[in-house]
């Protein structure tokens, strides 16, 4: 019996730990920058009560994690973007659209949720951002509308708010 | 008097029940230690006047008790034991006691936001921040049955009031130094 459970643990254990993330690696590596906001936070932002619109405390209710990690570091951008390629394709996301514009490549990826505009998840990647030609790795997970998401941007100050809009006016 | 003596009673018997290191133990210990910086502010210290406040801000400031600031300021000869009591705290923070809001940062440049209790009823807001070439500091904001709330009010109403910053002065100190 023990045994048993011993195997079942180990056979779990990959599972759990990609279920946590795929990205989790690169959070407090010395060459990238990482801001990590959990659900906690985003419900507590929620239940503020402020100026803030109601439309945004809303969206910010639906909000699981927001993961973003930015590199200057060549070697971890290509490793970077094979994890995100990896993840891409296993976790069964779709592209909602790619821009190229003045050396920087944005690509932003969606698995959608119930309705058209409905986001279960938000991938963003961008090479070639800024200055420094850094890559960015974004992650939003939740249950929102993609139509909200530009307003949540803006309020952050993330990277790729502008194309965020654009691909939201897409979708509609 | 009497509450705050019950209450520390509740903190000591609660402490001796978990065997866990906190951050309330690892204050203690290390308040008095040389290479530490610890500055404790009491919410009389903020100058309010109490008259101008609505009633939202007073009963927010009412839940607040003290904030305690630890802090390390790092020099050449304090390097190796910088390291190590980054690593404590690092763990200390990680514990399961403390939920952590969000993070960011940088391997070891960085900062992060924790609490302790129930999400409508907050215990205990942490602050942790870390620079490798100015040392960490840890806030704790302490009080009982906070609402996040009120914590942002608190926040507005600490920025209108002008607070008695001597007291303070040594952190400045700190980080300033090395800029």
């Amino acid at each position: 019996m023990k045994k048993i459970i011993v195997t079942l643990v180990f056979a779990l254990m990959p599972a759990l730990i990609f279920a946590q993330s795929a990205f989790d690696k690169y959070d407090g590596q010395d060459d990238v920058t990482s801001v990590i906001v959990n659900k906690k936070m985003f419900q507590m932002m929620g239940n503020v009560k402020n100026k803030e619109s109601q439309q945004y405390l809303n969206l910010i209710k639906k909000l699981d994690n927001l993961k973003v990690f930015t590199t200057s570091s060549t070697r971890v951008s290509t490793d970077m973007k094979a994890t995100a390629e990896k993840y891409i394709k296993s976790a069964g996301l779709e592209e909602l659209m790619r821009i190229n514009d003045k050396g920087q490549n944005v690509k932003i990826m969606v698995k959608s949720g119930a309705g058209a505009t409905q986001v279960r998840e938000l991938l963003m990647f961008i090479e070639g951002a800024g200055k420094e030609n850094e890559t960015v790795l974004l992650s939003l997970t939740g249950d929102f509308d993609l139509n909200d998401i530009s307003m949540l941007t803006e309020k952050m100050n993330l990277p790729g708010g502008a194309d965020l809009k654009k691909a939201a006016k897409n979708a509609k | 008097m009497k509450r705050l003596s019950a209450l520390a009673l509740l903190c000591i018997v609660l402490v001796s029940c978990n065997s866990e290191p906190t951050l309330q133990k690892y204050f203690v210990e290390k308040t008095e230690e040389k290479n530490f910086v610890a500055v404790d502010v009491s919410p009389s210290m903020f100058n309010i006047d109490k008259s101008k406040l609505t009633v939202e801000e007073f009963q927010a400031i009412e839940t607040l008790e003290k904030i305690n600031i630890l802090a390390f300021p790092v020099t050449d000869s304090t390097r190796a034991q910088y390291e190590a009591e980054r690593a404590n705290v690092d763990a200390i923070i990680k514990s399961k006691k403390y939920q952590e809001l969000m993070h960011f940062g940088s391997g070891k440049d960085g900062a992060s936001v924790s609490f302790v209790g129930e999400e409508n009823s907050i215990d205990e807001f942490v602050l942790y921040a870390k620079s490798d070439k100015n040392g960490f500091a840890v806030v704790r904001i302490i009080g009982t049955d906070m609402n996040p709330t009120a914590v942002v009010t608190i926040m507005s109403v600490l920025k209108d009031t002008n607070m008695n910053l001597e007291q303070l002065k040594p952190l400045q100190d700190m980080f300033n130094k090395n800029l």
